[in-house]
């Protein structure tokens, strides 16, 4: 699981969760996958993505030197951030690790880079 | 758009995951003959629901490779490892998700979703007997039949999408949707228009049995 996917899983699907986002992630195992670089796709998708999301997985990725707390503005102009924004978010698997509803502390695990989100009858 | 090499998938996954048919291809072809559109539409996430093998969803990324952000997801975890190892042999970008439908992703945020749906007839019986949980991996030949189990009209899974439409398309999101004739298309379109929906057949394809329509959809508000 990219990080780019892991700013859109919510865990809203579970019984009188509100939000569920962002989940709370873990990290155990990761992969870099080297990937063409596009600056004008990580800018057109930086709106789409919640900010808070994007530093909190910068923080367990230990990325937190590449990525500022708060978005920058005309990040458009800055490609040296825009190339650090693609390795988080592009390049970065997480094989193994977990995802926890903030709310109900629900866990959800990632293994072999597949988060299981599924939830059972009693849980929707 | 290229089809996918497949050489990677065995005999012994097709025992567990729908193996790419007639109705595959049709919803790539579609896909092909609407490129211009999506190419336009520039989306920022496209997902496939039910992705089984993972060839649509992987011919897709391939095409907009690096300028949109594909995702799949599969109640069955057999399914999900498969269309990541489709992705992988084809050298294509899209992370793979264990998930009932579009569940477990953020609301209105999907550009464009693809569906070839469990849309065989069958009895509701059938369907109900194929209860998914997130701790088992699920008997083997039940994995199967959840692919084309489609209960009453063929329709349960279809419309409990369709329900969930207006939650998970964006603004100017497009579905595109495989149907058979049983499923009474006619009935569903006229069903979305009620939902401020947009319906069209865009294509259409008879197979010896079966006929197959890819149902266009977007937000009637949307040009």
């Amino acid at each position: 699981m990219k990080l780019s996917t892991y700013n859109f899983l919510t865990s809203m699907a579970i019984k009188g969760v509100k939000v569920g986002f962002p989940l709370k992630l873990t990290i155990n195992k990761k992969d870099v996958v080297e990937s063409e670089f596009n600056p004008t796709f990580v800018e057109r998708i930086l709106p789409k993505l919640d900010w808070s999301a994007v530093y909190g997985a910068a923080q367990v990725a230990e990325l937190t030197e590449d990525i500022p707390a708060v978005q920058p503005e005309n990040i458009g102009e800055n490609e040296v951030l825009l190339q650090k924004l693609h390795h988080l978010l592009f390049e970065i698997d997480v094989l193994e690790g977990q995802l926890e509803c903030p709310e109900t502390g629900r866990v959800f695990p990632i293994t072999d880079g597949i988060p299981n989100m599924l939830l059972n009858e009693d849980e929707v | 758009m290229e089809t996918p090499y497949t050489d990677h998938l065995s005999l012994e996954d097709y025992e567990q995951v729908y193996e790419p048919a007639e109705d595959s291809f049709l919803l790539l072809d579609a896909l092909e003959k609407d490129l211009e559109y999506l190419e336009q539409l520039q989306p920022y996430l496209c997902l496939e629901v039910g992705s089984g093998s993972g060839v649509i969803i992987t011919a897709l990324a391939k095409k907009l490779a690096g300028s949109s952000l594909c995702l799949a997801t599969d109640i069955n975890l057999k399914a999900c490892d498969a269309t990541r190892r489709t992705a992988v042999r084809n050298g294509a970008r899209l992370d793979s998700i264990r998930s009932n439908l579009a569940d477990a992703l953020r609301r209105q945020s999907v550009d464009v979703l693809l569906f070839n749906p469990p849309y065989v007839v069958t009895s509701d019986e059938e369907l109900q007997t194929q209860k998914f949980d997130s701790h088992s991996e699920s008997s083997t030949d039940r994995n199967l039949v959840f692919s084309w189990a489609g209960g009453q009209d063929g329709r349960r899974v279809t419309d409990i999408l369709l329900k969930q439409l207006d939650d998970i398309l964006s603004p100017q999101g497009v579905l595109y949707l495989l149907l058979l004739r049983e499923n009474k298309p006619e009935e569903i379109i006229r069903h979305l228009e009620g939902l401020k929906f947009r319906a069209v057949k865009f294509m259409e394809r008879r197979i010896p049995g079966e006929h197959l329509y890819i149902l266009k959809v977007t937000r009637s508000s949307s040009s």
